[in-house]
């Protein structure tokens, strides 16, 4: 959405992901709430996000690509550099708020894991509920066609780009803290999840939402299934694989529009 | 003209001799590198490295520094990867000299960092790193050790799995340098015990999310799970072994480097009953682990742990260097043969003359609490192993499972 929106590829993405971990850890601090963390700490990233926006995304929506892409390769840097001047290097703990096990298909399976497919499926849910249903989503979608018309028609559209990225920095932050308790946190943490991000949006099609709900579907589905044949290490062989010949057969990846990447 | 020339040259040389007086005055220094992780899976043990250097510099300064130099340390962070540590050591020794270098974390990195000790002729002290190439098929005489490397771990803990918690074990391994030498040789220090071997697997270095890995575990049926991980690794292994409950099924036990005791409280529910090999525990009543431990606390205000051997490394370095009465490398490695220092982090230490591995004492801890609790003591004499300089020490090794009936 965010490229779609603002044509910015945004780097700093994983690094919004990392801080809502940390923003989490820190209401948990002071509240002892997970519940009370996943809904503060994104409110907390996406007014920074928006901050973000307004300071450094706004000057250069008029500039070649390339600039978005390289400032926000640094905005990344300064972000996790400043995460860990902040809270420091080692790694960090959050205790799940769901636990357990329950046995499911021979093994034993945890309850947070299992709240973790719920959660994210109502997200997924509302999320385009948000963009169907919603005059805000439409006019995000409208913007994506063309903003410039959006304009025309009195729509505040570089209010409506500040919000669309506070509110993607609320989504990223919502994953990092609801990750927190699989994954752990460190500073680091977004560097690597934003590698199976892109694989995922590229695989979908860039801009297109349910492609990368897809995408998401298949590269997991495939982790897993092959993880039960060969040795997990290799998955991420043959997850490559398959973004080279989906790219290779669709180069737009599954629902890619014509002309985003062009 | 003469005379304003003169002026002009007498007030030059004034100004050159009141600006290097200073200069003239100040006490030699000799330079130590700290190479280490400072950030990702290792940062943690870079961390305590580097507190054990600065804590012995500072005891050395204070009593006139070495041979008559303050010794100044200059740190680098080696990204935890072989490259960037090679880089960081050529410029430590060739832009900086250093005449002692510690480090580095990972043992990946520590073989691509022996190479340029060895090339450039520089003392090398290695204590957190334990793959088994470094005293064997990688060794050089410049290069030092005071952490019990995988052979000596892997004799201290098969024998007590074998005897007290289970003949059944899977290896489960960081799949890098470290993780396999760990592997590699529990495997056969167990089978040599007359365990069995029902399963291993590596996982990579930096690894996410281990649940792929644990239903191969479960179907291998073990009545132990032998842990070959460091750092954050480990950390994320116990969190996920954990919520599958797999923590509760089987016995566990691990390598010295496993979990570092600062990180045991956060992860006290997954850890318990864990089997960890360490030389130190800041939880051990040994008089001399009590002693450094103090001494450790009343200057950084935390408990010391494993990579407090750097303390140690900078120690023997200076003592071999006031032996050889010179920062000569070859004078200043002959010097360190057999030299025994009383006063280490565990007590009385001493290197042996034919792969300059420090022989030491090895402790068995139990997690009870968030706490490693002492349950037996290893003899350094009896784990250390005979010397295999220039040996390859996985000659005939296979990974192979050998079915028992």
């Amino acid at each position: 959405m965010i490229f779609g929106l603002l044509g910015v590829m945004n780097f700093a993405h994983g690094e919004l992901y990392m801080l809502g971990a940390y923003a989490g850890i820190a209401v948990i601090g002071v509240t002892h709430s997970f519940w009370v963390a996943l809904i503060a700490a994104p409110l907390l990233v996406a007014a920074l996000g928006a901050v973000t926006e307004v300071a450094t995304l706004r000057p250069l929506y008029r500039r070649e690509p390339l600039y978005g892409l390289i400032l926000t390769f640094g905005l990344a840097l300064v972000f996790r550099e400043g995460a860990r001047q902040i809270w420091g290097g080692d790694m960090r703990r959050v205790l799940p708020p769901v636990t357990g096990s329950t046995p499911l298909l021979g093994m034993t399976y945890p309850n947070y894991r299992l709240f973790l497919l719920g959660a994210s499926s109502a997200l997924l849910l509302l999320i385009w509920l948000f963009f169907t249903r919603t005059r805000a989503g439409v006019l995000v979608r409208a913007a994506v066609q063309d903003a410039e018309m959006l304009d025309g028609l009195g729509v505040n559209v570089p209010r409506l780009f500040t919000l669309t990225f506070a509110g993607s920095a609320a989504l990223a932050a919502l994953a990092g803290l609801l990750l927190a308790p699989v994954f752990t946190v460190y500073p680091q943490m977004g560097v690597e999840m934003i590698l199976l991000a892109f694989i995922v949006v590229i695989l979908g099609g860039m801009g297109s939402m349910g492609g990368s709900v897809v995408a998401a579907l298949v590269i997991g589905t495939a982790q897993s299934l092959f993880s039960l044949w060969m040795n997990p290490q290799r998955v991420a062989i043959a997850i490559f694989a398959i973004m080279i010949v989906v790219l290779i057969v669709r180069p737009r990846g599954f629902f890619g529009r014509e002309g985003v990447l062009e | 003209m003469k005379r304003i020339a003169s002026a002009v040259v007498l007030t030059t040389v004034a100004a050159l001799a009141v600006v290097a007086a200073p200069a003239v005055s100040q006490p030699k220094v000799v330079k130590i590198g700290d190479l280490g992780s400072k950030v990702g899976v290792f940062e943690g043990y870079g961390k305590y490295q580097t507190m054990g250097i600065q804590m012995a510099v500072e005891e050395l300064n204070a009593k006139g520094g070495v041979l008559g130099h303050r010794i100044e340390i200059l740190s680098e962070d080696d990204e935890t990867k072989p490259a960037p540590a090679v880089r960081k050591a050529e410029k430590l020794i060739l832009q900086d000299d250093v005449k002692l270098l510690v480090g580095v974390v990972s043992s990946g990195a520590t073989m691509a960092v022996m190479d340029v000790t060895k090339k450039h002729k520089t003392i090398h002290w290695n204590s957190v790193s334990c793959a088994e190439f470094m005293r064997t098929t990688k060794f050089h005489k410049y290069y030092f050790s005071n952490q019990p490397d995988s052979r000596m771990q892997a004799n201290g803990l098969a024998k007590y799995i074998v005897d007290k918690m289970g003949k059944r074990v899977y290896i489960f391994y960081t799949d890098y340098a470290m993780g396999q030498s760990d592997g590699r040789q529990f495997k056969t220090a167990l089978e040599k015990l007359g365990g069995e071997v029902v399963g291993v697997a590596g996982a990579p270095l930096d690894t996410k999310d281990f649940s792929p890995w644990f239903g191969a575990i479960n179907q291998a049926a073990p009545e132990v799970l032998f842990l070959a991980f460091a750092g954050t690794d480990s950390l994320r292994l116990m969190t996920q072994l954990h919520s599958f409950g797999m923590t509760r099924k089987y016995k566990l036990a691990g390598i010295d480097c496993f979990l570092l005791q600062q990180d045991l409280p956060s992860i006290a529910e997954p850890m318990e009953g864990f089997v960890q090999l360490n030389h130190f525990s800041a939880y051990n009543p040994d008089k001399s682990m009590q002693a450094f431990n103090a001494k450790f606390r009343k200057r950084f205000g935390v408990d010391a742990n494993i990579a407090a051997g750097a303390y140690d490394a900078v120690h023997f370095w200076a003592a071999a260097v006031e032996k050889a009465a010179s920062f000569d490398p070859d004078r200043v490695a002959e010097a360190h043969e057999g030299m025994c220092r009383e006063e280490t982090h565990i007590g009385r230490q001493c290197i042996r003359k034919e792969d300059h591995q420090v022989v030491m004492d090895m402790h068995l801890y139990q997690v009870k609490g968030g706490k490693n609790i002492p349950i037996a003591r290893i003899a350094g004499t009896d784990s250390i192993g005979e010397p295999m300089v220039g040996r390859d020490p996985v000659e005939g090794f296979s990974w192979e499972i050998k079915k028992k009936n």
